[in-house]
Protein backbone atom coordinates (compact mmCIF):
# COMPACT_ATOMS: atom_id res chain seq x y z
CA UNK A 1 0.00 0.00 0.00
CA UNK A 2 1.38 3.46 -0.88
CA UNK A 3 2.77 5.46 1.97
CA UNK A 4 2.61 9.22 2.34
CA UNK A 5 5.03 10.96 4.66
CA UNK A 6 3.56 13.28 7.29
CA UNK A 7 6.40 13.85 9.80
CA UNK A 8 4.58 16.30 12.07
CA UNK A 9 4.08 16.71 15.78
CA UNK A 10 0.74 15.28 16.94
CA UNK A 11 -0.07 18.72 18.34
CA UNK A 12 1.23 20.50 15.24
CA UNK A 13 -1.65 22.97 15.12
CA UNK A 14 -1.11 23.95 18.75
CA UNK A 15 2.65 24.29 18.21
CA UNK A 16 2.06 26.69 15.33
CA UNK A 17 -0.29 28.90 17.31
CA UNK A 18 2.11 28.82 20.27
CA UNK A 19 4.92 30.02 18.01
CA UNK A 20 2.69 32.87 16.85
CA UNK A 21 1.87 33.85 20.44
CA UNK A 22 5.57 33.72 21.35
CA UNK A 23 6.40 35.97 18.42
CA UNK A 24 3.73 38.53 19.28
CA UNK A 25 4.79 38.72 22.89
CA UNK A 26 8.46 39.04 21.97
CA UNK A 27 7.65 41.81 19.50
CA UNK A 28 5.80 43.68 22.25
CA UNK A 29 8.65 43.11 24.72
CA UNK A 30 6.48 41.08 27.09
CA UNK A 31 7.93 38.09 28.96
CA UNK A 32 5.51 35.24 29.59
CA UNK A 33 5.22 32.60 32.32
CA UNK A 34 2.96 29.54 32.20
CA UNK A 35 1.97 28.89 35.83
CA UNK A 36 0.90 25.34 36.61
CA UNK A 37 -0.07 23.36 39.72
CA UNK A 38 -2.56 20.92 41.14
CA UNK A 39 -5.87 22.47 42.29
CA UNK A 40 -5.45 24.92 45.13
CA UNK A 41 -1.64 24.94 45.50
CA UNK A 42 -1.78 28.75 45.51
CA UNK A 43 -1.30 30.00 41.95
CA UNK A 44 -3.80 32.85 42.23
CA UNK A 45 -2.61 33.82 45.70
CA UNK A 46 1.01 33.88 44.51
CA UNK A 47 -0.02 36.14 41.63
CA UNK A 48 -1.98 38.46 43.96
CA UNK A 49 1.02 38.81 46.26
CA UNK A 50 3.44 39.29 43.36
CA UNK A 51 1.29 41.97 41.72
CA UNK A 52 0.85 43.81 45.01
CA UNK A 53 4.55 43.75 45.87
CA UNK A 54 5.71 44.74 42.42
CA UNK A 55 3.18 47.52 41.85
CA UNK A 56 4.89 50.50 40.23
CA UNK A 57 7.99 48.42 39.38
CA UNK A 58 6.59 45.77 37.06
CA UNK A 59 3.43 45.89 34.93
CA UNK A 60 1.90 42.43 35.25
CA UNK A 61 -0.91 41.00 33.16
CA UNK A 62 -2.72 37.74 33.87
CA UNK A 63 -4.62 35.29 31.73
CA UNK A 64 -6.73 33.26 34.15
CA UNK A 65 -7.57 29.75 33.06
CA UNK A 66 -10.38 28.04 34.94
CA UNK A 67 -12.86 25.36 34.03
CA UNK A 68 -15.71 27.56 35.30
CA UNK A 69 -16.25 30.94 37.04
CA UNK A 70 -14.39 34.25 36.88
CA UNK A 71 -13.59 34.22 40.61
CA UNK A 72 -9.82 34.14 40.11
CA UNK A 73 -9.96 36.93 37.52
CA UNK A 74 -11.92 39.07 39.95
CA UNK A 75 -9.22 38.49 42.58
CA UNK A 76 -6.49 39.50 40.12
CA UNK A 77 -8.39 42.58 39.02
CA UNK A 78 -8.79 43.62 42.64
CA UNK A 79 -5.02 43.19 43.04
CA UNK A 80 -4.48 45.65 40.21
CA UNK A 81 -3.51 43.48 37.26
CA UNK A 82 -4.71 43.62 33.66
CA UNK A 83 -6.63 40.37 33.47
CA UNK A 84 -8.52 38.18 31.00
CA UNK A 85 -10.53 35.14 32.03
CA UNK A 86 -10.63 31.97 29.96
CA UNK A 87 -13.24 29.35 30.87
CA UNK A 88 -12.55 25.98 29.29
CA UNK A 89 -16.00 24.55 30.24
CA UNK A 90 -14.58 21.20 31.23
CA UNK A 91 -11.30 20.97 29.35
CA UNK A 92 -8.48 20.01 31.68
CA UNK A 93 -5.75 22.25 30.21
CA UNK A 94 -5.30 25.47 28.25
CA UNK A 95 -4.37 25.42 24.57
CA UNK A 96 -2.43 28.02 22.58
CA UNK A 97 -5.52 29.04 20.62
CA UNK A 98 -7.22 30.17 23.83
CA UNK A 99 -4.18 32.26 24.75
CA UNK A 100 -4.03 33.83 21.29
CA UNK A 101 -7.68 34.87 21.60
CA UNK A 102 -7.10 36.21 25.12
CA UNK A 103 -4.23 38.41 23.91
CA UNK A 104 -6.78 40.47 21.96
CA UNK A 105 -8.19 41.74 25.25
CA UNK A 106 -4.82 42.85 26.64
CA UNK A 107 -2.88 46.02 26.05
CA UNK A 108 0.53 44.41 25.52
CA UNK A 109 2.30 47.74 25.15
CA UNK A 110 1.53 48.45 28.80
CA UNK A 111 2.85 45.10 30.10
CA UNK A 112 6.27 43.85 31.17
CA UNK A 113 5.26 40.38 32.29
CA UNK A 114 2.32 38.14 31.42
CA UNK A 115 1.29 35.20 33.60
CA UNK A 116 -0.92 32.47 32.25
CA UNK A 117 -2.56 30.68 35.18
CA UNK A 118 -3.22 27.21 33.82
CA UNK A 119 -6.04 24.89 34.93
CA UNK A 120 -5.39 23.31 38.35
CA UNK A 121 -4.09 19.95 37.13
CA UNK A 122 -0.67 18.28 37.41
CA UNK A 123 -1.10 16.00 34.40
CA UNK A 124 -2.50 17.49 31.22
CA UNK A 125 -1.13 21.07 30.97
CA UNK A 126 2.44 19.77 30.53
CA UNK A 127 1.82 18.69 26.92
CA UNK A 128 0.53 22.03 25.60
CA UNK A 129 2.93 24.78 24.64
CA UNK A 130 1.11 28.09 25.16
CA UNK A 131 3.81 30.34 23.73
CA UNK A 132 5.36 31.03 27.15
CA UNK A 133 9.05 31.78 27.76
CA UNK A 134 9.13 29.84 31.01
CA UNK A 135 7.12 27.27 32.95
CA UNK A 136 6.66 27.49 36.70
CA UNK A 137 5.12 24.67 38.75
CA UNK A 138 3.72 25.37 42.20
CA UNK A 139 3.42 22.68 44.88
CA UNK A 140 2.34 23.20 48.48
CA UNK A 141 2.87 21.65 51.88
CA UNK A 142 -0.70 20.35 52.19
CA UNK A 143 -0.71 18.14 49.13
CA UNK A 144 1.84 15.49 50.19
CA UNK A 145 5.57 15.43 49.55
CA UNK A 146 5.62 12.91 46.72
CA UNK A 147 4.25 15.04 43.91
CA UNK A 148 7.44 15.26 41.79
CA UNK A 149 7.87 11.49 41.88
CA UNK A 150 4.19 10.82 41.14
CA UNK A 151 3.78 13.45 38.39
CA UNK A 152 7.30 13.64 36.94
CA UNK A 153 6.25 14.87 33.52
CA UNK A 154 5.20 18.34 34.59
CA UNK A 155 8.32 18.79 36.74
CA UNK A 156 10.50 17.66 33.85
CA UNK A 157 8.79 20.20 31.58
CA UNK A 158 9.26 23.19 33.94
CA UNK A 159 12.23 25.45 34.63
CA UNK A 160 11.12 26.75 38.02
CA UNK A 161 9.49 25.12 41.06
CA UNK A 162 7.73 27.11 43.78
CA UNK A 163 7.11 25.37 47.08
CA UNK A 164 4.26 27.29 48.74
CA UNK A 165 2.51 27.34 52.14
CA UNK A 166 5.70 27.03 54.22
CA UNK A 167 3.72 28.58 57.10
CA UNK A 168 1.80 25.29 57.43
CA UNK A 169 4.89 23.10 57.89
CA UNK A 170 4.36 22.73 61.68
CA UNK A 171 0.94 21.18 61.06
CA UNK A 172 1.67 18.69 58.29
CA UNK A 173 3.97 15.74 57.65
CA UNK A 174 5.83 17.23 54.77
CA UNK A 175 9.55 17.10 54.08
CA UNK A 176 10.60 19.96 51.77
CA UNK A 177 14.00 18.36 51.24
CA UNK A 178 12.33 15.23 49.94
CA UNK A 179 10.36 17.26 47.41
CA UNK A 180 13.47 19.14 46.41
CA UNK A 181 15.45 15.92 45.89
CA UNK A 182 12.64 14.28 43.88
CA UNK A 183 12.18 17.35 41.71
CA UNK A 184 15.90 17.68 41.00
CA UNK A 185 16.08 13.96 40.18
CA UNK A 186 13.62 14.37 37.31
CA UNK A 187 14.97 17.80 36.36
CA UNK A 188 18.50 18.63 37.59
CA UNK A 189 18.30 22.15 36.14
CA UNK A 190 15.19 23.15 38.07
CA UNK A 191 15.35 26.43 39.98
CA UNK A 192 13.53 26.22 43.32
CA UNK A 193 11.86 28.87 45.48
CA UNK A 194 10.32 28.06 48.86
CA UNK A 195 7.88 30.59 50.24
CA UNK A 196 4.64 31.34 52.01
CA UNK A 197 2.05 33.58 50.42
CA UNK A 198 0.48 33.91 53.85
CA UNK A 199 3.47 34.93 56.00
CA UNK A 200 5.35 36.59 53.15
CA UNK A 201 8.45 34.51 53.83
CA UNK A 202 10.49 34.00 50.66
CA UNK A 203 8.38 36.39 48.59
CA UNK A 204 11.13 39.03 48.33
CA UNK A 205 13.50 36.53 46.72
CA UNK A 206 10.76 35.43 44.34
CA UNK A 207 9.83 39.01 43.39
CA UNK A 208 13.49 39.97 42.84
CA UNK A 209 13.80 37.02 40.53
CA UNK A 210 10.62 38.06 38.62
CA UNK A 211 12.07 41.55 38.15
CA UNK A 212 15.28 40.09 36.80
CA UNK A 213 13.41 37.69 34.55
CA UNK A 214 11.43 40.58 33.07
CA UNK A 215 14.65 42.57 32.62
CA UNK A 216 13.61 45.19 35.19
CA UNK A 217 16.01 44.54 38.05
CA UNK A 218 18.57 47.11 39.08
CA UNK A 219 21.00 44.55 40.50
CA UNK A 220 22.20 41.14 39.43
CA UNK A 221 19.62 39.15 41.34
CA UNK A 222 19.25 36.63 38.57
CA UNK A 223 22.61 34.99 39.15
CA UNK A 224 21.91 34.54 42.86
CA UNK A 225 18.53 32.93 42.51
CA UNK A 226 19.29 29.51 40.98
CA UNK A 227 18.66 26.70 43.44
CA UNK A 228 17.96 29.18 46.25
CA UNK A 229 15.68 27.72 48.91
CA UNK A 230 14.23 30.76 50.61
CA UNK A 231 13.21 30.88 54.24
CA UNK A 232 13.26 28.43 57.07
CA UNK A 233 13.66 25.17 55.22
CA UNK A 234 15.96 22.95 57.22
CA UNK B 1 -6.59 12.70 30.42
CA UNK B 2 -6.33 14.44 27.11
CA UNK B 3 -6.26 11.62 24.58
CA UNK B 4 -9.43 13.00 22.97
CA UNK B 5 -7.64 16.27 22.24
CA UNK B 6 -4.66 14.35 20.84
CA UNK B 7 -6.95 12.29 18.59
CA UNK B 8 -8.64 15.46 17.35
CA UNK B 9 -5.30 16.97 16.49
CA UNK B 10 -4.09 13.83 14.70
CA UNK B 11 -7.23 13.79 12.57
CA UNK B 12 -6.84 17.47 11.72
CA UNK B 13 -3.22 16.98 10.62
CA UNK B 14 -3.94 13.80 8.65
CA UNK B 15 -7.01 15.23 6.90
CA UNK B 16 -5.02 18.28 5.82
CA UNK B 17 -2.20 16.12 4.49
CA UNK B 18 -4.67 13.81 2.69
CA UNK B 19 -6.30 16.76 0.98
CA UNK B 20 -2.92 18.17 -0.01
CA UNK B 21 -2.01 14.85 -1.69
CA UNK B 22 -5.43 14.06 -3.14
CA UNK B 23 -5.78 10.98 -0.95
CA UNK B 24 -9.32 9.59 -0.71
CA UNK B 25 -8.87 6.81 1.81
CA UNK B 26 -6.40 6.58 4.66
CA UNK B 27 -5.89 2.99 5.83
CA UNK B 28 -3.30 3.29 8.55
CA UNK B 29 -1.74 6.22 10.39
CA UNK B 30 1.68 5.52 11.89
CA UNK B 31 2.60 7.30 15.11
CA UNK B 32 5.68 7.31 17.28
CA UNK B 33 4.74 7.92 20.91
CA UNK B 34 7.31 8.15 23.68
CA UNK B 35 6.81 5.92 26.71
CA UNK B 36 7.35 9.04 28.85
CA UNK B 37 4.91 11.22 26.92
CA UNK B 38 2.07 10.42 29.30
CA UNK B 39 -0.18 9.09 26.56
CA UNK B 40 -2.48 6.17 27.31
CA UNK B 41 -2.33 4.16 24.11
CA UNK B 42 -5.67 2.38 24.64
CA UNK B 43 -7.45 5.65 25.35
CA UNK B 44 -5.89 7.24 22.29
CA UNK B 45 -6.95 4.26 20.13
CA UNK B 46 -10.52 4.50 21.43
CA UNK B 47 -10.73 8.27 20.93
CA UNK B 48 -9.28 7.98 17.43
CA UNK B 49 -11.68 5.18 16.43
CA UNK B 50 -14.64 7.26 17.56
CA UNK B 51 -13.59 10.47 15.80
CA UNK B 52 -12.23 8.81 12.66
CA UNK B 53 -15.58 7.10 12.06
CA UNK B 54 -17.03 10.58 11.46
CA UNK B 55 -14.45 11.51 8.84
CA UNK B 56 -14.98 10.41 5.21
CA UNK B 57 -11.24 10.11 4.54
CA UNK B 58 -10.43 8.39 7.83
CA UNK B 59 -13.52 6.22 8.32
CA UNK B 60 -11.57 3.01 7.65
CA UNK B 61 -8.31 4.13 9.19
CA UNK B 62 -6.52 2.56 12.13
CA UNK B 63 -3.68 3.84 14.26
CA UNK B 64 -0.40 1.92 14.31
CA UNK B 65 1.52 3.15 17.34
CA UNK B 66 5.22 2.54 17.82
CA UNK B 67 6.29 3.16 21.43
CA UNK B 68 9.75 4.65 21.75
CA UNK B 69 11.73 3.90 24.92
CA UNK B 70 12.83 6.64 27.32
CA UNK B 71 16.61 6.75 26.86
CA UNK B 72 19.36 9.22 27.68
CA UNK B 73 23.02 9.64 26.74
CA UNK B 74 25.87 9.37 29.24
CA UNK B 75 28.83 11.50 28.21
CA UNK B 76 31.52 9.83 30.40
CA UNK B 77 30.45 6.31 29.38
CA UNK B 78 29.81 7.36 25.78
CA UNK B 79 26.75 5.13 25.75
CA UNK B 80 23.00 5.34 26.15
CA UNK B 81 20.92 4.00 29.03
CA UNK B 82 17.28 3.45 29.93
CA UNK B 83 15.68 6.24 31.95
CA UNK B 84 13.55 4.85 34.80
CA UNK B 85 10.77 6.97 36.31
CA UNK B 86 12.06 10.09 34.54
CA UNK B 87 15.35 9.92 36.45
CA UNK B 88 18.10 10.34 33.88
CA UNK B 89 21.01 9.09 35.94
CA UNK B 90 23.48 6.69 34.35
CA UNK B 91 23.22 3.30 36.11
CA UNK B 92 26.86 2.54 35.28
CA UNK B 93 28.64 5.67 36.54
CA UNK B 94 25.98 7.76 38.33
CA UNK B 95 26.33 10.82 36.09
CA UNK B 96 23.20 12.92 35.55
CA UNK B 97 22.34 13.31 31.92
CA UNK B 98 20.63 16.24 30.29
CA UNK B 99 20.60 14.65 26.87
CA UNK B 100 17.37 12.75 26.39
CA UNK B 101 17.59 10.64 23.24
CA UNK B 102 14.03 9.38 23.00
CA UNK B 103 10.85 8.65 24.89
CA UNK B 104 9.01 11.97 24.84
CA UNK B 105 7.95 12.00 21.18
CA UNK B 106 4.42 12.71 19.97
CA UNK B 107 5.02 12.25 16.29
CA UNK B 108 2.86 11.45 13.26
CA UNK B 109 5.21 9.58 10.94
CA UNK B 110 3.24 8.71 7.81
CA UNK B 111 0.07 7.13 6.49
CA UNK B 112 -0.77 4.16 4.31
CA UNK B 113 -3.33 5.16 1.74
CA UNK B 114 -5.56 3.33 -0.70
CA UNK B 115 -7.85 4.16 -3.57
CA UNK B 116 -11.53 4.48 -2.81
CA UNK B 117 -12.85 0.90 -2.78
CA UNK B 118 -16.41 2.01 -3.53
CA UNK B 119 -15.49 3.89 -6.69
CA UNK B 120 -12.90 1.29 -7.73
CA UNK B 121 -11.69 1.03 -11.34
CA UNK B 122 -8.95 3.57 -10.78
CA UNK B 123 -5.45 2.39 -11.39
CA UNK B 124 -3.50 2.39 -8.19
CA UNK B 125 0.03 3.64 -7.79
CA UNK B 126 2.33 0.75 -7.02
CA UNK B 127 4.94 1.03 -4.39
CA UNK B 128 7.30 -1.85 -3.65
N1 LIG C 1 -1.81 28.84 54.81
C1 LIG C 1 -1.61 29.22 53.55
N2 LIG C 1 -2.64 29.19 52.67
C2 LIG C 1 -2.40 29.59 51.40
C3 LIG C 1 -1.12 30.01 50.97
N3 LIG C 1 -1.20 30.31 49.64
C4 LIG C 1 -2.48 30.10 49.29
N4 LIG C 1 -3.21 29.68 50.33
C5 LIG C 1 -4.64 29.31 50.37
O1 LIG C 1 -4.85 28.16 49.56
C6 LIG C 1 -6.15 28.21 48.94
C7 LIG C 1 -6.03 28.02 47.43
O2 LIG C 1 -5.26 29.10 46.90
P1 LIG C 1 -5.43 29.63 45.41
O3 LIG C 1 -4.46 30.71 45.25
O4 LIG C 1 -6.85 29.91 45.10
O5 LIG C 1 -4.96 28.34 44.63
P2 LIG C 1 -4.96 28.08 43.04
O6 LIG C 1 -3.77 27.24 42.75
O7 LIG C 1 -5.09 29.35 42.32
O8 LIG C 1 -6.28 27.21 42.90
P3 LIG C 1 -7.07 26.80 41.53
O9 LIG C 1 -7.01 27.98 40.61
O10 LIG C 1 -8.44 26.49 42.01
O11 LIG C 1 -6.34 25.60 41.02
C8 LIG C 1 -6.74 29.56 49.32
O12 LIG C 1 -7.59 29.36 50.42
C9 LIG C 1 -5.52 30.38 49.74
O13 LIG C 1 -5.82 31.38 50.66
C10 LIG C 1 -0.05 30.02 51.92
O14 LIG C 1 1.11 30.34 51.65
N5 LIG C 1 -0.36 29.60 53.19
MG1 LIG D 1 -6.45 29.92 40.83
ZN1 LIG E 1 27.76 6.74 32.72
Amino acid sequence: MPRVTIARHILAANEEVAAEVRQRLAAAGVRCINLMSGPGAGKTTLLERSVARLRGRLAIGVIEGDIETSLDAERMEAAGAQVVQINTRGACHLEAQMVRDALEALDLQRLDLLFIENIGNLVCPAAWDLGEDLRVVVVCTTEGDEKPAKYPQIFAAAQVLVLNKLDLLPYVDYDPERVRAQALAVNPGLQIFALSCRSGEGLDTWCDWLLAFAGKSSGAAVSEAPHAMGGAVS
Amino acid sequence: MHELALAESIIEVVEARAEECGVQRVRTVHLRVGEASGVLVEALQAAFAMLASLSPVLAEARLAIEISPHRAWCEPCASSFAVEDFIARCPACGTWSTRILSGTELQILDMEVGADTQQGGHEQAHNG
